[in-house]
């Protein structure tokens, strides 16, 4: 597993894509801090909040690229014909899969990391300069939680990828289902009095891990449910490729 | 060793392979010929562990290939679709499968220059013609210097030095005792290389012998010309012998052409043609395989 492991971390690192998704991480990162930092009044930055919120709002997009990479990370073996040579150095399929959503929720970690080192660059020059009073404790707070759900997104991603193998047929799904089909559900379920309902789909699980209102599913809860969205993947995943044919 | 037992597989409605068995002995090349469509890649696939089989098996050194401990050490591959990802340079798609594989990283650099690929082997695969890519594909499966080579049309894209450097070498690995399989839809490709010869077509086994059982196979047969051909062709006839006329005065005997030379002698026939034809491997390839009329597509 190990090898199999230190593998995948010798294709991610030896393909540009990869080192796109860290620089559009970066950057997004930079514009998440100055949009918060120079979007925010005098007396907003006073507040620690600020530093938590700026951590939390890096999360959307981090685990977005987490589950995008994700998806990418399986996805492009079958694209470019990859698999069988990976498949040669692990036949054993379910343990493919379990590298490739182990792989996921790393990948996932350390695009969100890089994104929160900006953010903590940038934060710690900007408010350094204003003199406003930094609160370790607060970053702290949001940046497991950042971690945790980027993490999520990205073994979620591995297994969209698994069980799916068409790239361009996860991405735009898993896209389409994140901005416009999961949305219209939640509409309808709450014409319908059902709103609770839609807390336990996939996104809203996700965004429920770094949530720190008090409405909708606790955060244990909604950790759960994420969790079990990524069981699901996963499942499908290993019955998907254990059953196909590598022609 | 590869061992192939009963193989079947379906694809849908496509019967690919059929009730397919053959075993591949160490120390040994072994050639694995079929017109395109035969079965070959497929039932190369299902012995990897690439394709699942509708019913039968396959075994390499005695269990399925899913189970082999450090596969990519024991079992070389070549497959007949490029594997590598067009983004990577040629060097850092053998790193990859060096670390998978728990091999030295000194060995992806041996085995480029093995393959001559040394100097592009920092350059990305997209960029590569075809002869490279199969030199880099070569690369992959001596990787792991492994006991057992599977090669799917191992030949392709190579030029002449490469296929003379390809017959050489794998003649030595064999000489060390390794097992190696290799695909092929031209036999006169491989009728320099291989010791035995598993022939398939529509999926099902032709023949499985010794490539000298299959030259044996290209008959000779004797052309004879002579103004008293219909009289030759009775004499010939009388005793036995096959003798088919090509033309006016011309016969097609299956008979050595001493026994000919010497039925003519003794009988006052004066012969003005009297030489050997002998079928080619590939005619005897095409005879094994099917008519003329399927090979076309």
């Amino acid at each position: 597993m190990t090898r199999l492991f230190a593998a995948e971390l010798v294709k991610l690192r030896t393909l540009r894509s990869t080192w796109g998704f860290l620089l559009v991480a970066l950057l997004f990162g930079g514009l998440v801090a100055a949009g918060n930092i120079g979007g925010s009044s005098e007396s907003d930055r006073l507040d620690p909040e600020l530093q938590f919120r700026i951590v939390l709002d890096a999360a959307f997009p981090g685990s977005i690229l987490a589950l995008l990479l994700g998806i990418i990370l399986v996805t492009n073996e079958f694209r470019h014909g990859t698999i069988a040579r990976t498949l040669l150095a692990s036949p054993r399929r379910p343990r493919f899969v379990g590298v490739k959503l182990f792989t996921g929720g790393v990948t996932g970690v350390l695009l969100m990391a890089a994104m929160i080192v900006v953010i903590a660059v940038t934060a710690v020059i900007w408010l350094g300069v204003l003199d406003v009073p930094l609160e370790a404790g607060e970053a702290a707070d949001a940046t497991w939680r950042a971690l945790l759900v980027a993490s999520l997104a990205g073994v979620l991603g591995a297994g969209i990828g698994g069980a799916v193998h068409s790239q361009v047929g996860a991405l735009v799904g898993a896209l389409l289902w994140m901005f416009v089909l999961e949305p219209i559900c939640w509409v309808i379920l709450g014409l319908l009095d059902l709103d609770g309902v839609s807390e336990y789909f996939p996104a809203a699980a996700l965004g429920g891990t770094v949530d720190t209102s008090d409405e909708g599913l606790s955060w244990a809860r909604s950790v759960a449910v994420a969790l079990a969205w990524t069981g699901v993947a996963a499942v499908l995943a290993v019955l998907r490729t254990s059953r196909r044919d590598i022609t | 060793m590869i061992e192939v037992v009963g193989l079947t597989k379906r694809f849908g409605a496509t019967l690919a392979v059929d009730d397919l068995s053959f075993s591949v002995e160490p120390g040994r090349i072994t050639g694995f010929l079929g017109p395109n469509g035969a079965g070959k890649s497929t039932t190369m696939r299902a012995i990897l562990g690439l394709v699942r089989p509708t019913s039968g098996g396959t075994s390499v050194l005695g269990v399925q290939y899913r189970e082999l401990q450090e596969p990519v050490r024991r079992v070389g591959v070549l497959l007949e679709t490029f594997d590598a990802h067009p983004g990577r340079s040629g060097r850092n798609h053998l790193r990859v499968l060096a670390v998978a594989g728990g091999i030295p990283k000194s060995r992806v650099d041996e085995v480029l220059s093995l393959v001559d690929l040394g100097a592009a082997g920092r350059r990305r695969v997209k960029g590569y013609s075809l002869g490279m890519r199969q030199r880099l594909g070569l690369a992959a499966a001596l990787l792991g210097d492994p006991e057992v080579l599977v090669l799917d049309e191992p030949a392709n894209g190579l030029d002449p030095q490469g296929i003379r450097w390809l017959r050489d070498f794998l003649r030595s690995l064999a000489a060390e005792g390794r097992t190696i399989l290799i695909s092929s839809h031209v036999l006169s490709e491989v009728a320099q290389t291989v010791d035995d010869v598993v022939i398939v077509h529509r999926g099902r086994l032709i023949t499985h012998a010794a490539m000298s059982e299959v030259e044996a196979m290209a008959a000779a047969s004797t052309t004879v010309r002579s103004p008293t051909a219909d009289r030759l062709a009775t004499l010939l006839a009388d005793q036995g012998v096959d003798v088919a006329t090509i033309a006016d005065g011309r016969l097609a005997v299956v008979a050595p052409p001493e026994r000919v030379g010497e039925l003519a002698a003794a009988n006052g026939i004066v012969l003005h043609e009297l030489s050997v034809e002998r079928a080619s491997l590939e005619e005897v390839f095409l005879e094994l395989t099917g008519d003329p009329g399927e090979r076309g597509a």
